[in-house]
């Protein structure tokens, strides 16, 4: 009897311990489960402008980048696969680009992006609009996954893994 | 029959109980800061992340001096400096910078800096600048990168003119 008594402090104390470095240590995913911002609008390479409010029944991926960020540039690949592969099915990527649009033309290319790649006049303005989207350190890759109803489904600043994507993705769209 | 309990039995059972646990907790505190990492939540701002500590005018050059945050790292071709305001009678010469580490990513070969970097500005000295504008640009080991950044720094001397 005494053993098991022990078993289960010792267990109720490891929970405990568990709970509170919980406590300490996760941050909520604040603006996850908010509806997203209204009337954020950025222009194509063309100049056309897109509202992102005029994606929603969709499910999209807003993957913000540079030219100078290496991560994003490792990334876009796997953005580029998942527009092809899940597109037809409701997935829409934007790439809104924290840079000078003559740079980001002259990497596009070789990148092969098959999704929308935005743009703003001065870079500056994109990173308010990220810090808007709750990206204060305007850290890049910074995604924002959008469910169809236009609630922010995930926040995420730094890269995704493609078996994260996927799976993220898969789970969000209908069978 | 002898019931008394095996203090052996006892003794691996508490065992296997308590490293259990600790095991679980241990993957939730892993899985979490592993969440961290990736969500960016435990990111510096970039002015702690990338401090420009001062620029220090010593007899015919300026030491422009950054103190970089554990884990994250400058690019040695995003650095830049410039006199402000832009002045014909003020010039700077080109910046010497210490050998980087190399490193190899999706912008092809690199160099980085870690820790502490100075850059040295030859400077004429009829002509010290007051003012630099600075610009660099980082990135964390997390895999994020910080926008580039420009700084106007006032020059300070440390030696008698």
């Amino acid at each position: 009897m005494r053993s098991i008594l022990l078993i289960f402090v010792i267990c109720a104390v490891a929970a405990a311990g568990g709970f509170l470095a919980y406590r300490h240590f996760a941050q909520p995913d604040d603006i996850a489960g908010k509806p997203l911002p209204a009337g954020i609008q950025m222009n194509d390479l063309d100049g056309k402008p897109h509202k992102l409010d005029d994606y929603r029944g969709k499910l999209l991926l807003i993957n913000f980048w540079a030219t100078w960020c290496g991560p994003c540039l490792h990334e876009i690949p796997e953005l580029v696969k998942l527009q092809t592969q899940y597109g037809a099915r409701g997935l829409q990527i934007v790439g809104p680009a924290v840079d000078d649009p003559d740079a980001v033309r002259a990497m596009l290319g070789t990148l092969g992006i098959n999704y929308p790649v935005l743009v703003t006049t001065a870079p500056e303005d994109m990173i308010k609009t990220m810090e808007q989207l709750d990206n204060p350190v305007g850290g890049l890759p910074f995604s924002l996954l959008i469910g169809a109803d236009g609630v922010i489904i995930k926040r995420q600043i730094g890269e995704f893994s493609a078996a994260e994507l996927t799976q993220l993705v898969e789970s969000q769209l209908p069978k | 029959m002898d019931r008394r309990p095996n203090p052996l039995n006892r003794s691996a059972l508490l065992a296997t109980a308590l490293l259990c646990a600790t095991a679980a907790s241990a993957a939730d505190i892993g899985a979490l800061w592993s969440h961290q990492a990736s969500a960016g939540t435990q990111l510096l701002p970039v002015d702690q992340a990338f401090a420009l500590v001062s620029a220090e005018r010593k007899h015919d050059r300026i030491e422009v001096t950054w103190s970089i945050a554990p884990g994250y790292y400058l690019y040695r071709k995003r650095l830049g400096f410039a006199v402000e305001p832009a002045g014909k009678a003020q010039t700077l010469g080109a910046a010497q910078l210490p050998a980087g580490t190399p490193m190899h990513d999706e912008q092809g070969d690199n160099e980085i800096y870690r820790n502490t970097l100075v850059a040295v500005l030859a400077i004429q000295t009829a002509h010290a600048p007051q003012r630099l504008r600075v610009r660099y640009q980082g990135c964390a080991d997390a895999g994020v990168c910080y926008p580039p950044q420009t700084k106007l720094i006032d020059v300070v001397s440390t030696t008698p003119h």
